[in-house]
Order: C-alpha cells, then sequence, then structure tokens
C-alpha cells in the first residue's frame, strides 16, 4: 500500500514539475512587443539612447583633438603629434563604433517590427520609421565619415553574423535615402526635443549632400530650413550672453534644430574634460582640462580680439604647460550642486547658415547674396549687432569670388563651431587637413588618421572583414 | 530468587572491562532503540543484546542484581530506559546514565563504586584498602564523565563522576589503572603507591572510525570511497577571521582559497581543484547542516566539523550543484550529560604588514625637477624649496593605523538520553588596517534534537548572523590616491578646508582623491540580517530504515547605503541605498535504509529534494542636500534623484537521487549514486540533467597476504567517477527579454525598451566529468596517514560566451561549446611524530593542479576585460585553446632604447610592435599550494604553528605600473624611481627616463613571480591549574598568545602576494594586484575556558 502510495506521488510530482520549472520573468519579452504606439515610442526612444550615454563622448574628446584650433591632453595628447592614434584612443573610438551600431540594431528592431504590426495605421508607423530612419542614418554619417565603407546593417540582414564592408556609395545611398524618407513622413514639430523632425533631417540631409560636395541638393535642403522661418539666431550683446545657446540651465532656444538633451538625472559626462579644478566653470567635477589651446596657435592667433565669440570662448589657465594657455569656457556649469544639465549642441541654426553660405558659393561658383546674408548673419551675432539688419562688420559680395568667400565662410565656421566637433571633419571634407596642421604646427600628418581602423573587435568575429586585406590605409 | 554466587558473573565483569574497549568503536551517533523478543533469557544476556545494539554497557555489581535470573522480554523499537526499568522493576534499585554508560545502584547506594564479589571475600583476607581518587580530563581539559576506571589483572573498576572524579578502593598499590572512554586513546597508569592519581585522556589517533558526513547521510570514514577532506571546527578558529572560507585557507588538499583584497569582509575565492567553468560560478556549494547556505553567516567557533568534498563520486549526488565541489558544515551538537559551557575570548592588534618605501617631499622634489628639466630646460624647485622640505608627509602614515580585533563566542550544550540542544552566540568586531573600514558580526545558534517516541524524532536548528560591513576604505581610489599624493603637502589647508590634491603643481594629476577627505566625508555602511532555519522529522518504523523529512528557510536582508558628504570637496552631498531580500526553500526528503546481511553491508538512500530561490532588489538614490544630519535616512530631501530600480529573480530546482554503498567483508566497498536534476532555467527540452559516479574501494590491509605486515595498519585504494554539472546561467538568460533604460528628451527622462547586448539561445548544462584514483594508508598504529588522490577533471558543453561583430548590435551571446581540462594531485599526511612528554603532531597538504583550455567557440580566444591604466589600456588575461586558463598575454619587454624609453621584442620580425608581436607572460596558475601544521606540548604548555603558501604563480602588478610610470602627471612613485631611473650615466637603469613620452606596454616586466611562504599563525598555550588555583568549578582554562602573518618570504615587491584584485566567482581576470587592500600582521591574546 506504501508503495503504491510512493508510486502515485512520484507520478503526481513528476507531472506537475513541468509546471515548477516554468519561468516567469517579470519582463516584456521581445516577441510581444512592438504592438501598440505606446510600446513602439519606446522602442523608437532606445534609438537614440546609446548615443547619448557616456561612452559617446569618445567621439568628441577624439575629434576635438584632431583638430588644428584644440590641443589635448593626456591619452589624447599623441593626436596632435599628428603620428597615428594611439591604442587607446583607437580602442575607445571602437567604443562609439559599437555605440553607434547598438542604435542601429534598435532603429532596424523597429522598422522589422512594425512592418509585422498590423495594429497601427500606415500613417502613424511610416512616421515612426521615418524617425528611427533618421537615427540609422544619422548613425551611418558618422560611420561613413570615420571609417569609410562599413558593414551596412538594415533590417534585411540584420541577424548575419559575418557582413563584409560595404562602400562608400552604398553607404551614403542608404543615409540619403533614409533621410529622404524621413523628411517626408516627419511632422514639422519634433516629437520631443531631441528627436528628429522633418527640419532635423532636412539639416543632416543638406550636410550629407555637402559632404558628398552635391552642392545644389546641400543648397537647396539647407535653404528650406531656413525658409522655413522656424529657427533664428539667438542675440548677443555681451560675450556672457553666449550662455543664453550653451548655458546649464537653457531648455532650448530658436537656434536648436538638433541637439542631446541632458539634463541633472541624465547629465552630460563631457562636462568633466573642459575645466580644471581650480577655475570654478564646473565646480561639480571631475575635471580633467583635456582641450586648451595656446596664443601662438594659428588659429587663435589670427582671431579677431573683438569677436565676442573669442572672448566668450576662452579663459586664460596655466595648466603646467606655460602662462599663455588657455582652457575653453564654451561649456560652462557653475552650479556645483547638481551634475552638469548642459544640451550638446549637433546642429545649430547658425551652422544651417554656413552651410548654405558654403553649398550656395560652390553651386553657383560665386557668392550669391543669399549666401552672403547667412554669413553675415552669424558674423553680425558674434560682434553683438543684430544678426536680422545690416551691421558695420558685414562681409561685401563685390570684395569675393568663389574660392574666397569659401575661405571666409570656412574661417567663420571654425569660429562659430570650436570645441563643437565640426572641425577636423569639415578639414577632412575640404581636403584641408594635411595642410592647415603643416600651418599651425609644422608637422605632416600621417594621412592613416583620415581614417580610424576598423575596431578589432569587429574584424576578429566577422568573418566576412579581413583584418589585414579590408583594414582602412595605414592599419 | 536463589542466589548463586560463582564465578560466572565475574567473568562477566571481566567480559564488560574488556567491552569497554570494544566500546571505543561505538558512536554517539548510533541508533538508540532495541529490539529482542525472547522467553527465559538471563538478564545477563539482555544486557550483552542491550550493549550490541544500542552501545549501552550496564554496570552492576552481582551483590545487588543476579543476572543469571532469567526473563521473558518483548522489546520493540524499544528505548534504553524502557529496557532497563524493565529489567530492575521491583528489585529495589535505581540507576543513572552516563553518556553511554548504566549504572545500576541500589537505590541507597552512595558511589557508583563496582566492587565484585571476589574482591569483597579477599577484603576478609586483606583488611587494608587504599582508596585511590583522581580526576580525568581530556587534552583540551574538560573533565570527562563516565570514564571506566579498572584494576588491571582484577575487576575492580568503576567511572568517573559528573566533576571527572572517580574513587577506587585497591590492594595492590603496585599494580596500574586501566582507563577507557568513547572516543579516547585508552590509557594504563601504574599506581606506584599514589593515592591521588590524575589522568589526561587523548582522542583516538584512529579516527577512521569517526562519522563523517557525506551528502545526504553520513558514513564511516573508513568506508569512503571518494575524495574527501574533514577539517576540525578548531582548527578553523585557530585565529580571527572574519569568514569560514577564509579561515580554510592552506587547510585542506585541492583547496585554493584566495582574498580578494585584504579589507575585513571583502570578497573571498575557492576553488576546490580547479577552475571549471567560465560562465558559471567556481564557487563550491556550501552545505550548512544539510541546506545550502552562505558561509558568511557563521562564526568559525559554530563549527563542530566541516567536511570537503572533492571528487565526482562524492560530489555527483549534488548533480547540478557538485561541479565546483561541495563544503559541508556541520555545526556544534549537544551530548548527553552534563551541561557543558564553553567561552573563547580574543583580543588582537592587526597593522599593515608592509608599508611601500614611497619617495619622501626632498626626493619628490628631485624626481620632478627632473621632469621639468626634461620637458621644460629648467628646474621646477629652487634649491632652497627642497632644502625646506625634508621627508614631508608619508601618506601612508595618514590611512593606516592600528586596528583592534576583538572575537568573543559562548556556547553551552547538553541533554540527555531522548534530548540534546547546543547554543551559542558569537560577537565579532575587526577594525581594519585602513581608516573608515571595519566588519562586526554577531551570531546566535541553537540546535537541539529530542526523540519524540522510539520511532519518531525531531530536530531544529536556528542560525541567526548579523553581518555589519563597511568597506568604505575597501577602495581603490583611495588607496592610490594616498600612494600617489605629493609627500610636499598635507591633507588640509590653511584654513581647514581639504587640500585639492589636482592642483598642488602644474604636473599634478587630474584624477587624485584627497584620502582625508574621502575617509571623513564618505561612507558605505552595510548590513546583511540572515537566518536560517530548519527542521526535521525523522520516522524509523523498523530498524534500519529511516525515512526524513525536513524544510529549510533561508532568509537574508541586505542594506546597502552610500553617502558622501557636502564637505566632500565639489560635492553637494548625495546619498545613495539599495536593498536586497533573497528568500531559499528547501524541501529535502530522504529514505536510507541499510541492512547487513552475513559479510554483506548495504545502504541505500533515496530522495527528493526541492528548491527555490527568490531575489528582489531596490535601489534608489539622490543628491543636493543642504545639510549631512540626514544622511541616507531622508533620501526626499536630495535636489535630484536617479531614476529608482527594482528587480525580480526567481529559479527552481527540483532533483531526485539515488545512491547505494555496499561493502563485503569491509575489505570491498562499491559507492553508486545518481542524480536528476530539473532547473527552470534552460530552455524548455533541456531542462532536465542526469548525473552519474560509481567508485570502488578496496582494503587491500584486510587480505590475508598482509597479516604479517605489521607497520601498515591500514591502507585503501579508491577508484572513482562520476558527472556532475554546473547550471551556470542565470535565470531567464534562454529567454528574448527586453530591458528598459531612461534616455534624456526635452528637459525629462522618457523610458525605453530593447533588447539587452547578449542574443539569447538555446542552451543546456554544463557538465564535468571527473576520474579520481587515491590512496589512504596508515603507518605504525595509525601514527602517519596519508592520502594522496590523483585526478582528471574534464568540463565540457562549457556554457562559452561567444564574441559577436559589434556591428550586428549585440555584444556577444552564450553556446555550449567548449572543454575545459583540470588535473591534480591532492596529498595531505598526518603524523604523531612524538608522544611522550613532549608531543608533535605534524600535518601536511599539497595541492597540484594543472587546467587546460582544450576548446572554445570556433578557436575564438576570449579575453579578460581590458583595463585603461592610461600608460596602458589593454587586458591582461587570456584563454586560448591548449593553454592554461587566464595566463597573462601581452608584450615581452627588450630593455631601453638610447633614450630611455621601453622596447619591446619584435616576435615576429616585422619590423613593428603590434598586437601581432603579444605573447604568453605569465600564469597565474600556482604550480603548487601548500600548507603545513605542527603542534607541540610539553607539560601544559604548547606550541602550534601553521605555514601556508603557493609556488610558480605570477601576479601582474597594475599598481607598480599604475605609480611608477607616470610621473609626468605629478604622482609619487616608490623611491626606486628616484635612484633607478634611466639617464645617459645609468643607461641600464630600472626605470626609463623621467619626460612625458609613455613607452609601457602590458608586457612581462610587470608579471611578478606571487610565490610565497606564509607563518599565518603562531600560537603559545598555557593550560592554567586551575584545580590548584582553587577554581574547581573550572574545567579547563587555557591562555595563549598568537601573532599572524608574521613572517612572510616572498619576492613580491608590492604590498602583499596574497592577493587577486579582480578575482570572483567566474572572473577570467585573475592574479592581477590593482591597489588590493593590503594584507596585515596581528598579535592575538585569548582564554579558553569551559566549565
Amino acid at each position: 500500500m506504501k508503495k503504491i502510495l510512493t508510486i502515485v506521488l512520484a507520478v503526481l510530482l513528476l507531472d506537475s514539475c513541468s509546471k515548477m520549472l516554468e519561468e516567469h520573468p517579470r519582463a516584456i519579452a521581445s516577441e510581444t512587443f512592438y504592438k501598440t504606439p505606446d510600446e513602439v515610442v519606446d522602442a523608437v526612444n532606445s534609438a537614440y539612447a546609446s548615443l547619448l550615454e557616456g561612452g559617446y563622448t569618445t567621439y568628441f574628446t577624439n575629434l576635438a583633438a584632431c583638430a588644428d584650433n584644440v590641443y589635448a591632453k593626456g591619452s589624447l595628447a599623441i593626436i596632435d603629434e599628428y603620428q597615428g592614434f594611439s591604442t587607446s584612443n583607437i580602442t575607445n573610438m571602437g567604443g562609439v563604433w559599437k555605440q553607434l551600431y547598438l542604435a542601429i540594431r534598435n532603429a532596424n528592431l523597429v522598422i522589422s517590427n512594425l512592418a509585422k504590426n498590423t495594429n497601427l495605421p500606415d500613417d502613424q508607423k511610416r512616421q515612426f520609421i521615418g524617425e528611427v530612419k533618421f537615427v540609422r542614418a544619422f548613425c551611418y554619417f558618422n560611420l561613413v565619415r570615420l571609417w569609410a565603407g562599413v558593414p551596412l546593417r538594415t533590417e534585411d540582414n540584420m541577424d548575419e553574423i559575418d557582413l563584409k564592408r560595404s562602400s562608400k556609395d552604398e553607404v551614403y545611398d542608404l543615409i540619403v535615402s533614409d533621410l529622404k524618407f524621413a523628411e517626408e513622413n516627419l511632422p514639422d514639430a519634433p516629437r520631443m526635443l531631441g528627436t528628429a523632425s522633418k527640419w532635423v533631417a532636412k539639416t543632416v540631409l543638406a550636410d550629407v549632400y555637402l559632404t558628398q560636395e552635391n552642392w545644389a541638393k546641400s543648397m537647396e535642403e539647407a535653404g528650406d530650413v531656413i525658409a522655413s522661418g522656424k529657427f533664428s539666431l539667438v542675440k548677443v550683446s555681451t560675450p556672457e550672453d553666449f550662455e543664453k545657446i550653451y548655458g546649464a540651465d537653457v531648455l532650448t532656444s530658436s537656434e536648436e534644430i538638433f541637439y542631446f538633451k541632458y539634463n541633472s538625472q541624465h547629465s552630460w559626462s563631457l562636462m568633466s574634460f573642459f575645466h580644471h579644478d581650480g577655475d570654478g566653470y564646473y565646480p561639480h567635477g571631475p575635471n580633467y582640462f583635456a582641450f586648451y589651446t595656446t596664443s601662438d596657435n594659428y588659429f587663435y592667433e589670427h582671431w579677431d580680439n573683438n569677436d565676442l565669440r573669442k572672448q566668450h570662448d576662452f579663459y586664460k589657465w596655466d595648466i603646467g604647460l606655460g602662462d599663455n594657455t588657455f582652457l575653453f569656457r564654451k561649456y560652462v556649469d557653475q552650479d556645483g550642486s547638481t551634475p552638469p544639465s548642459n544640451d550638446w549642441p549637433i546642429y545649430r541654426y547658425a551652422e544651417v547658415l554656413l552651410i548654405y553660405a558654403e553649398a550656395a558659393d560652390r553651386a553657383e561658383k560665386g557668392p550669391t547674396p543669399e549666401a552672403v546674408e547667412c554669413l553675415n548673419k552669424v558674423h553680425r551675432r558674434a560682434y553683438g549687432y543684430d544678426p536680422d539688419a545690416p551691421s558695420p562688420v558685414d562681409f561685401n559680395m563685390v570684395n569675393y569670388n568663389e574660392e574666397s568667400f569659401f575661405n571666409l565662410v570656412f574661417r567663420e565656421k571654425g569660429y562659430e563651431t570650436i570645441l563643437e566637433c565640426k572641425r577636423w571633419l569639415d578639414l577632412l571634407r575640404t581636403h584641408q587637413a594635411a595642410s592647415m596642421i603643416k600651418k599651425t604646427l609644422n608637422i605632416d600628418v600621417d594621412t592613416a588618421m583620415y581614417l580610424f581602423p576598423i575596431p578589432i573587435t569587429e574584424t576578429d568575429f566577422n568573418k566576412a572583414i579581413d583584418p589585414v586585406k579590408d583594414q582602412n590605409p595605414g592599419y | 530468587m536463589g542466589r548463586k554466587k560463582s564465578t560466572i558473573w565475574g567473568l562477566a565483569a571481566i567480559f564488560l572491562l574488556f567491552s569497554f574497549v570494544q566500546v571505543n568503536a561505538c558512536s554517539l551517533q548510533d541508533s538508540v532503540s532495541v529490539n529482542l523478543q525472547a522467553k527465559h533469557i538471563t538478564i545477563a544476556n539482555v544486557f550483552k543484546t542491550l550493549q550490541q545494539q544500542t552501545g549501552f554497557i550496564v554496570f552492576y555489581n552481582n551483590d545487588i542484581l543476579n543476572d543469571q535470573q532469567r526473563v521473558d522480554v518483548n522489546f520493540m523499537h524499544a528505548g534504553v530506559r524502557q529496557v532497563i526499568n524493565y529489567i530492575i522493576s521491583g528489585q529495589g534499585l535505581t540507576y543513572t546514565i552516563k553518556d553511554r554508560f548504566i549504572l545500576l545502584q541500589r537505590k541507597s547506594a552512595e558511589t557508583g563504586q563496582l566492587k565484585t564479589d571476589l574482591a569483597a571475600v579477599k577484603v576478609a583476607d586483606i583488611p587494608v584498602d587504599t582508596l585511590i581518587t583522581g580526576v580525568v580530563k581530556s587534552e583540551s581539559g574538560v573533565l570527562l564523565a563516565g570514564v571506566s576506571v579498572g584494576l588491571k589483572g582484577s575487576s575492580l573498576g568503576t567511572i568517573t563522576d559528573e566533576d571527572g572524579t572517580y574513587s577506587l578502593r585497591v590492594q595492590d598499590m603496585q599494580g596500574s589503572l586501566m582507563l577507557s572512554y568513547v572516543g579516547y586513546d585508552g590509557k594504563e597508569v601504574s599506581i606506584k603507591g599514589r593515592q591521588r592519581i590524575d589522568v589526561v585522556l587523548k582522542p583516538s589517533v584512529s579516527s577512521l572510525n569517526q562519522l563523517v558526513v557525506v551528502g545526504y547521510g553520513t558514513q564511516k570514514k573508513s568506508d569512503l570511497t571518494g575524495s574527501l577532506s574533514s577539517i576540525d571546527g578548531k582548527a578553523l578558529s585557530a585565529f580571527p577571521t572574519t569568514n569560514v572560507a577564509r579561515a580554510l585557507e592552506g587547510r585542506s588538499a585541492g583547496v585554493y582559497v584566495q582574498q580578494n583584497s585584504g579589507a575585513p569582509g571583502s570578497g573571498i575565492q575557492v576553488r576546490i581543484r580547479g577552475t571549471n567553468s567560465i560562465q558559471g560560478s567556481n564557487e563550491p556549494l556550501w552545505i550548512i547542516d544539510g541546506f545550502p547556505a552562505d558561509p558568511n553567516i557563521l562564526n568559525p567557533s559554530d563549527i563542530e566539523s566541516m567536511e570537503i568534498l572533492k571528487d565526482a563520486s562524492a560530489t555527483a549526488i549534488y548533480g547540478s550543484r557538485g561541479a565546483n565541489g561541495v563544503i559541508i558544515v556541520t555545526t556544534k551538537r549537544g551530548k548527553a550529560g552534563k551541561t557543558l559551557f564553553e567561552f573563547n575570548g580574543s583580543y588582537s592588534v592587526q597593522r599593515v604588514r608592509k608599508k611601500l618605501d614611497m619617495m619622501n617631499a626632498t626626493q619628490y622634489a628631485g624626481l620632478y625637477n627632473a621632469f621639468w628639466e626634461s620637458t621644460h630646460g629648467v628646474d621646477y624647485f629652487s634649491q632652497d624649496q627642497i632644502q625646506s622640505l625634508g621627508k614631508g608627509v608619508d601618506w601612508q602614515d595618514l590611512i593606516f593605523r592600528n586596528a583592534p580585533t576583538q572575537n568573543y563566542s559562548f556556547n553551552v550544550s547538553g541533554g540527555n538520553a531522548k534530548s540534546q540542544f547546543s547554543a551559542g552566540a558569537s560577537y565579532f568586531d575587526q577594525q581594519g588596517i585602513v581608516k573608515n573600514s571595519d566588519y562586526r558580526r554577531i551570531g546566535m545558534r541553537i540546535s537541539a534534537n529530542h526523540d519524540i517516541s522510539d520511532k519518531f524524532s525531531v530536530s531544529y536548528n536556528v542560525i541567526l548572523a548579523r553581518v555589519d560591513n563597511n568597506p568604505t576604505a575597501d577602495n581603490l581610489d583611495l588607496l592610490f590616491s594616498a600612494l600617489t599624493a605629493p609627500p610636499t603637502v598635507g591633507p588640509y589647508l590653511n584654513d581647514g578646508e581639504y587640500r585639492n590634491l589636482n592642483t598642488v603643481y602644474p604636473f599634478s594629476p587630474d584624477n587624485t582623491i584627497n584620502p582625508a577627505a574621502y575617509i571623513k566625508e564618505k561612507s558605505n555602511k552595510q548590513f546583511a540580517n540572515n537566518e536560517m532555519a530548519n527542521l526535521s522529522l525523522i520516522y524509523t518504523p523498523i530498524e534500519g530504515l529511516s525515512l526524513k523529512v525536513s524544510g529549510n528557510i533561508s532568509n537574508t536582508d541586505q542594506r546597502s547605503d552610500s553617502y558622501t558628504s557636502t564637505k566632500y570637496p565639489n560635492s553637494s552631498g548625495s546619498a545613495s541605498v539599495s536593498a536586497v531580500n533573497s528568500i531559499h526553500l528547501n524541501s529535502d526528503n530522504i529514505i536510507t535504509y541499510t541492512k547487513r546481511i552475513n559479510k554483506n553491508d548495504i545502504s541505500a538512500t533515496a530522495a527528493l529534494t526541492y528548491e527555490n530561490f527568490t531575489t528582489k532588489a531596490l535601489n534608489a538614490s539622490g543628491s543636493g542636500f543642504i545639510t549631512d544630519v540626514t544622511e541616507t535616512d531622508n533620501l526626499g530631501s536630495a535636489n535630484t534623484f536617479a531614476t529608482p530600480g527594482t528587480s525580480y529573480s526567481n529559479w527552481t530546482l527540483l532533483s531526485y537521487l539515488g545512491r547505494i554503498n555496499y561493502a563485503y567483508a569491509d575489505k570491498y566497498l562499491v559507492t553508486v549514486s545518481f542524480r536528476a536534476d530539473g532547473s527552470s532555467r534552460y530552455s524548455k527540452g533541456n531542462k532536465w540533467g542526469y548525473f552519474p559516479s560509481g567508485a570502488l574501494a578496496w582494503k587491500f590491509t584486510k587480505e590475508d597476504f598482509m597479516k604479517g605486515v605489521n607497520w601498515i595498519t591500514d591502507g585503501k585504494i579508491r577508484v572513482g567517477y562520476g558527472l556532475t554539472g554546473s547550471t551556470a546561467i542565470d535565470p531567464y538568460y534562454t529567454l528574448n527579454m527586453l530591458q528598459s533604460g531612461k534616455v534624456p528628451f526635452n528637459n525629462d527622462l522618457y523610458t525605453y525598451f530593447a533588447p539587452g547586448t547578449r542574443l539569447p539561445g538555446n542552451l543546456k548544462w554544463e557538465s564535468t566529468t571527473q576520474t579520481d584514483i587515491g590512496l589512504d594508508l596508515g603507518f605504525f598504529d595509525n601514527r602517519i596517514r596519508i592520502m594522496a588522490d590523483y585526478y582528471i577533471k574534464n568540463t565540457s558543453d562549457l556554457l562559452n560566451p561567444v564574441q559577436l561583430p559589434q556591428s550586428i548590435g549585440y555584444d556577444y551571446t552564450v553556446r555550449n561549446v567548449g572543454k575545459i581540462q583540470n588535473r591534480g594531485f591532492d596529498f595531505e599526511l598526518d603524523a604523531k611524530l612524538l608522544d611522550r612528554n613532549l608531543k608533535v603532531d605534524v600535518g601536511a597538504n599539497l595541492s597540484l593542479n594543472r587546467n587546460k583550455v582544450l576548446k572554445l567557440y570556433g578557436n575564438q580566444d576570449i579575453q579578460g576585460t581590458v583595463y585603461n591604466l592610461i600608460v596602458i589600456n589593454d587586458y591582461a588575461n587570456l584563454l586560448q585553446e591548449g593553454k592554461p586558463i587566464s595566463a597573462f598575454y601581452g608584450y615581452k619587454f627588450n630593455g631601453l632604447d638610447d633614450q630611455g624609453h621601453y622596447v619591446y621584442k619584435d616576435m615576429n620580425n616585422d619590423g613593428v610592435i603590434s598586437e601581432a608581436d603579444k605573447t604568453w607572460i605569465g600564469n597565474p596558475n600556482p604550480k603548487f599550494i601548500y600548507g603545513f601544521t605542527a603542534d607541540m606540548q610539553w607539560k601544559s604548555f604548547k606550541l602550534n604553528f601553521f605555514i601556508q603558501g603557493t609556488q610558480g604563480n605570477d601576479i601582474l602588478c597594475f599598481s607598480l605600473i599604475n605609480q611608477n610610470y607616470r610621473y609626468y602627471q605629478g604622482f609619487n612613485t616608490t623611491a626606486d624611481v628616484f635612484y633607478d631611473h634611466w639617464s645617459k650615466d645609468n643607461p641600464s637603469a630600472k626605470y626609463p627616463a623621467i619626460d612625458n613620452i609613455l613607452s609601457t606596454k602590458m608586457a612581462d616586466n610587470f608579471v611578478y613571480n606571487g610565490s610565497y611562504l606564509r607563518l599565518k599563525n603562531v600560537q603559545l598555550a598555557y593550560d592554567l591549574p586551575t584545580a590548584e588555583m582553587g577554581l574547581k568549578w573550572i574545567g579547563a582554562c587555557e591562555a595563549y598568545i598568537s601573532a599572524q602573518n608574521l613572517l612572510t618570504l616572498t619576492k613580491y615587491p608590492w604590498w602583499d602576494p596574497e592577493v587577486n584584485s579582480k578575482g570572483g566567482d567566474n572572473s577570467i581576470n585573475q592574479g592581477i594586484d590593482y591597489y588590493s587592500y593590503p594584507s596585515a600582521k596581528g598579535f592575538t591574546i585569548g582564554i579558553k575556558l569551559s566549565f
């Protein structure tokens, strides 16, 4: 009897044990997600997330250090010798590669899952897809400029482990088609500040065309943004007024097109790189004072002292390298009680104006009145004048041809966007990197530095990329 | 009742005396029920049966009981008392039970003295008897009750009373006394006319009959077929340690214990016979009183014994939890008899074992002048300035202190034949040698057993522990900054504010913190309330069969509070709190059956067990406080809050297991076991794993051909094979789950959901097969015992993280591909070298383990973590097929170039130094590890020492790389940099030129020999003669002084070779020293009392 009871018990237990061993996590399964608009919004948000993480600061630190108008310290100092990147520069930049591709993965997941979604109306789906296609294009635009042709991961091949490098043109084709899709399907106003709108897509597209030297189309896209009337330059009258653009407390400005938005809970980790503990510009710390320039830097030396931007952007501070050293005041947060909430300007209206000016000059083989006006708006503001009214510092069109006007615009963009991570890519784009470094430091740049190597973490595990044959030149 | 005076009962008494010796073999754990049905049986035979079945021996004098009287009996599972009461009923007798002795007396009897009739007859012939009295104690001074004391060659005898005293009347004052007691060696003492004879008994040399705890049961040590080490609780509490695992270091062959840092309560890494898993834990399974538990709950003084199961035939019964070995801890149990009180107290003072020889202020200024000279062409410090600097500040003195440790424990135990209990309380308080670090534990424990009836018994165990840990100072930044800070300035400015060490000089670093501020203004306090309670009901329906149903709850509530005050530089106050609750439920249902048929001994065990583990966590933090008063206790008053987090995790393990032990003629032993484990963590269809094992042992000394070989007392050969597993993955690992996070838009945070960075996949169990060949030998009456084992462990279906190209958006996935092998040799030796006035016992153990990675996914190497030391940004450890696990991989140092910069070997001769020039540069796995103990006793003095060490392991000293090669950033360095850096005059210097060019790589010149030999503990103890001091109520009192880490022989240049900064249960980053909290040297005084 006992035996029978034992057997019965054992059988019962065996039967119930398959249930006992089921897992019930308190989490969302991928298979059941991407159904409702709220869920899709949360998935779309994920496409931006990795770009706003701390590790993406490497994008800034390495590219800022490459520029002729900024010197760098510590492990970045080697960049200013222009003889190649150090292992740690390269490793850190591999982290940026990873973050860009993580954003691309999350964008691809939204695109492929929305294709299967039958709940949402088509126009809503297209808007969401437009937003993630914008993010995907933004990521590939950075990838193609830093690494040239890269593996092109889309919703169609996102599960293939081994994927070869596409050509630069193929990458640009995807960027342009994604941005065009975004431009057509995104609304005028962004879903939230920090997400893409139609105008954000157009701005990036203008920059993409500029990089491709497709001047007419660049001029057209930038012109659309200007003509929309949705943006204007912030007026300044003193150097301190630039705080209205870059300040920690600024929520947004009329100049903001696409910024990475930060707040004290999710703060801007780049702030730690600019200041010194002793100067009081970033009492929250830590402070690495990684970037500086010197009074004998070519760019600095030739910059008009009356330019309010020059007065605002620099302060003298000896970090052990002599008393002609300047640190940068562009980004400060003097309230030490909370982490820095300054936003990271990715595209400002001032840049759109200068893109237009450059593209129009090239497209029309010389400055046009509109191009000169665009340049003058930026220039006037820098001297404290109303950007929209003629001023004593205006440039006159008749004095310039295509080349000299380009140089003027290029110099202005250098002043306007110093320490905004634009300069090095602009130098590369306009083939001036070698000459400018030679002029500034009398160094012949190792041209391998024009691109970063495909990260070893990619070539080691992606069998479709030969670590030697398919590597960028010089690595 | 006709009384028949004959010699028969006299013989019976002699027989009884002999049986004392036999009874040595009887264990206290034996069943206490009697089964006897007989008619017309003599009382003497009833008592004989009683002794056979229970081990209880009945003492009586034939003048009070005629044992040839015949009775009818019918006992079924009767208790001892039941039997005795039945026999003596109506005879005017009473009885007392002491341990396993039952003394029958007349109700008016005064003493327990046993007198034979024969002696009584002689009384008439020789009128003068002399009364001999004395006290019997154990070596540790415990008064022994129930020791049988007899006159040699006669049937005179008595047993000691509760105070350990005996008295015996004898005529022959030149004879000798024979003493015997369960578990102790018998002893013969010549009377030599003395009337007072105190005797000390020693525990049996032969512990072969001792019962050891194996998985789900107990076994006689001599019957083991697997590889198992036993450690006595006393050895573990030899000196104060925060952790039981720590106390295990060097005590047992095959067990490699490493501390990650020297901080009180810091992590301990335990490896039994090597590393088996990459993905899963490599820590052994800890079983406390039958159930899985965290060893931190215990004070070493709670422990009766510890068994370490090493080979698969011993661990396979734990199936999927057994691959890393099993450590079974038995806490103290009560014994029937006099209530015993024990008190241990000790007080220690510790200080850092070694300070580093850093530059003083003058040297610092000299070095940075050299630096300024090479980078700026001028001196930075003027000669006048240098003159005024002197020695300056030694920042190590500002963080280190002499730190006291207090350790007290109190135990009380006792009981009667039916119920026994043991209760203990302990308090341990260790202040760390770095300021603002400490560890405190309060423990309470009780265990109780009760026989409800002859068939049912119940036992209950509870352990409570409160642990308060303050690891604030166990921090890389603090230790690094204390070494880095310039010796030219102190921690405070003139106005009392903390000095910012990053701005002292233009060349000052950008990442040091002020150690004084850190110690005073930061705190990280943790506590854990641990409770473990279990209840078992044992049912013994018939002889040999027992059913045990037991349940256990282990609950842990942990909380961690971190606060940085507003006075900390650049701080507006920040607080964070996290709380974790975990609950572990177990149900064990075990059936055991033992049977002896002729020469066949069979024991079978089967069990059904269920485990469920749930953990929930919560964390919250905020910053910006207007006052430091509230610390972490008013988070709501913060200016800004971080996103709070909660988490939940649960797993279930359902197991069926069985084991059969079979022995033939106590000569041939067989063990077979099987376990089936179902885990919730694996994918459907892969949830169940099956773990069989088998082992054979042959006691060859029992064979006839060994009869003549007297010097080998015991010999056994063991061979075992078995399969164990590892769950290796966390719950929900095979499921495709989304993770949430926050991303800022507008000026707020918005939620996002996305997959993690690991691509989930279908996974099955990781399994380890182990073959063990062992030899146990005992020589010269087991005065020398050797245990040696050779093993091969192969882990296959190794869960192996497989790197994915980062462009796919996932970092890695996990696959069941991979093999690791561990082979090795364990050797243990115990010897009683001298046993006269001077006694010397020694013990030694030695373990060799070789491991090798046999197969990885697609031959893909697995790199350790990339460490960014600024001067080096690289990984150090690598797993590669055919190589030892976690070996160091890097560049080969090739001297200094003509500018004083490091050059490295171009291994592939391609003209450039690149990744391709990396090679194997070191191995963190020791060639062997060892431990050695010696116990010496002379009169009341005892000297004991314990040596432990490792040989042939390498340490990669990140601390040294970071400290001595960043002079361009104003770091203080060790003084040898000042004296031995490159210059034109010193081209073959140890350190490169003092300039701002970094030429360091992850290379073999930073790999150091980590071998050491350490005098871990040396202790001198003195037994106070309490009786002579008039403190009769004290049974024993031992006072001792001891020293910990008094002597260390090593070539390792940094703080301490006992270091593994990045260790952990599945870390492949082994053998790295990265500013780990240094080890301490300590002095202890203590006292042990029992009464």
